[in-house]
């Protein structure tokens, strides 16, 4: 008992660690209270962002399988990530692994002749094992609801959150492909709402919660992407929202670092904040304003926290 | 008018390769139009995804050549969750984007990308994008 933390595998992905350092710091922080020390998976890379949908792309699968073999090779059996494309790459390749059998035989003959060196000796590794898809991919949504549970959470909070009314916004890859990601149901998921209504947030249901923010279009359509996105947070406002709940960096990006931009096609839209998950919960788990990385947002969530401008809680 | 009922030899071809390329069955679509009512991005369309769907089933190549919406897919799977025959749309687009593509080009690549942008973007949509629009 005592302070001994529980070890755990966490994937943080490579914009985590540049662009959405809030997202990254707030894991970092809610986990340590709730007893876990993190492992990210040595020499990881890039995930690849995008699931290969055609044969002729599967090298695109390995990079990830290569993180997962990793992660057995340290010893763990699941790893957790808060990124929603991470989640889905690393999910669907794990899975690719167990079920298709000409990907499982094409990857692991490729990754096979790796090589590692060992920076203080210098030795090189090579031959390593197949990797079957024996580590189980989870998003921190799941593991909190599954394994940590709603229970212990809520008797750690230490701030009322309850006057935020919040949407909870899923975007595409933490439902779907339909089948192939199993967070929640496809068509009427709820894993999102619960997190939200156990943390103290007033949960506001919106028709736009499993719609496409845009995604990676706002740098090749970026006036389709506005759109998109404008519609989400339209729809949110509309239904009486003050802040809208994710989890994906790119949705962050679209759907508030982008907000000049939607203004800008859209006269009449009105500025609307976005928090992600784990900054939600570790403000009610107590955790300083600093670590919640709030400057790093185009429209300031200060006030939906109930802080004032100077960083003062009101 | 006449009506064709038997492929040519290279209408199959092209056919064959999505259907293989994709790991889907564009035969099985029977025009619902259930995926092209739930895609996000129809208004800027040209044609709708299930109009994408009926021209590979009828091996019309050349009319799938310059349009935008196969560029416009961000492979968010609305259509495959709605689908009553679980046909996944982004993974034929993929498939006849990688078939008609102008070899060696890329439809989007690094030098499209505005200098000022440059500091604010995620890393995830620079490898998202190019994993999907360039070679
Ligand atoms: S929903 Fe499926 S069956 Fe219906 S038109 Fe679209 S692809 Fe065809
Ligand atoms: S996957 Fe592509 S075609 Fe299907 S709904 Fe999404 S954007 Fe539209």
């Amino acid at each position: 008992m005592g302070n001994k933390k529980t070890k755990l595998h966490y994937y943080p992905g490579c914009t985590l660690k540049e662009k959405t350092t809030n997202l990254d710091d707030t894991t970092y922080a809610v986990m340590d209270l709730l007893g876990y020390e993190l492992i990210e998976p040595e020499n990881w890379t890039c995930c690849g962002a995008e699931f290969p949908l055609t044969e002729e792309k599967i090298v695109g699968l390995a990079a990830p399988v290569r993180i997962l073999r990793q992660v057995k090779l340290e010893g763990g059996n699941k790893v957790f990530t808060v990124c929603s494309f991470c989640f889905n790459v690393l999910k669907r390749a794990n899975e690719a692994m167990v079920t298709d059998p000409l990907k499982h035989k094409r990857i692991n003959a490729f990754l096979k002749d790796d090589i590692t060196i060992d920076r203080v000796t210098g030795d090189k590794t090579t031959g390593f094992p197949e990797y079957n898809g024996d580590v189980s991919v989870l998003h921190l949504l799941e593991f909190i609801r599954d394994e940590v549970g709603y229970e212990k959470i809520r008797a750690l909070i230490k701030r009322d959150l309850g006057k935020v009314k919040v949407v909870p916004y899923y975007g595409c890859r933490l439902l779907r492909p339909k089948g192939k990601i199993g967070i929640d149901k496809p068509d009427d998921p709820s894993i999102f709402e619960e997190f939200l209504e156990n943390i103290g947030c007033e949960v506001i249901d919106f028709p736009f919660k499993q719609e496409c923010c845009g995604s990676y279009l706002s740098l090749s359509m970026p006036d389709a992407a506005s759109e998109a996105s404008y519609n989400v947070l339209r729809s949110a406002k509309l239904n009486g929202a003050d802040v809208l709940a994710l989890s994906c960096p790119l949705c962050y990006y679209n759907l508030d670092r982008r907000q000049d931009r939607i203004k800008e096609k859209f006269p009449e839209f009105h500025e609307m904040p976005v928090l992600f998950f784990t900054q939600l919960l570790a403000w009610a788990l107590g955790v300083d304003e600093e670590i919640l990385g709030l400057d790093q947002h185009f429209c300031d969530p200060r006030s939906v926290l109930g802080i004032d401008k100077s960083g003062v809680e009101i | 008018m006449r009506i064709k009922l038997k492929f040519e030899e290279n209408e199959k071809k092209f056919i064959d390769r999505v259907n293989e390329l994709s790991g889907e069955n564009v035969y099985s679509c029977y025009q619902c139009g259930n995926c092209s009512s739930g895609c996000p991005f129809v208004f800027e369309m040209d044609i709708l995804p299930n109009q994408i769907i009926r021209l590979v089933q009828m091996g019309r190549e050349e009319e799938l050549i310059g349009s935008k919406a196969l560029f416009l897919c961000a492979s968010c799977f609305t259509c495959q969750s709605r689908c009553p025959k679980g046909i996944n749309i982004a993974n034929v687009a993929e498939a006849v984007r990688h078939l008609i593509e102008p070899k060696g080009k890329d439809y989007f690549g690094p030098q499209e990308i505005p200098a000022e942008l440059a500091d604010e973007l995620p890393q995830q949509a620079l490898v998202a994008v190019y994993r999907k629009f360039s070679k």
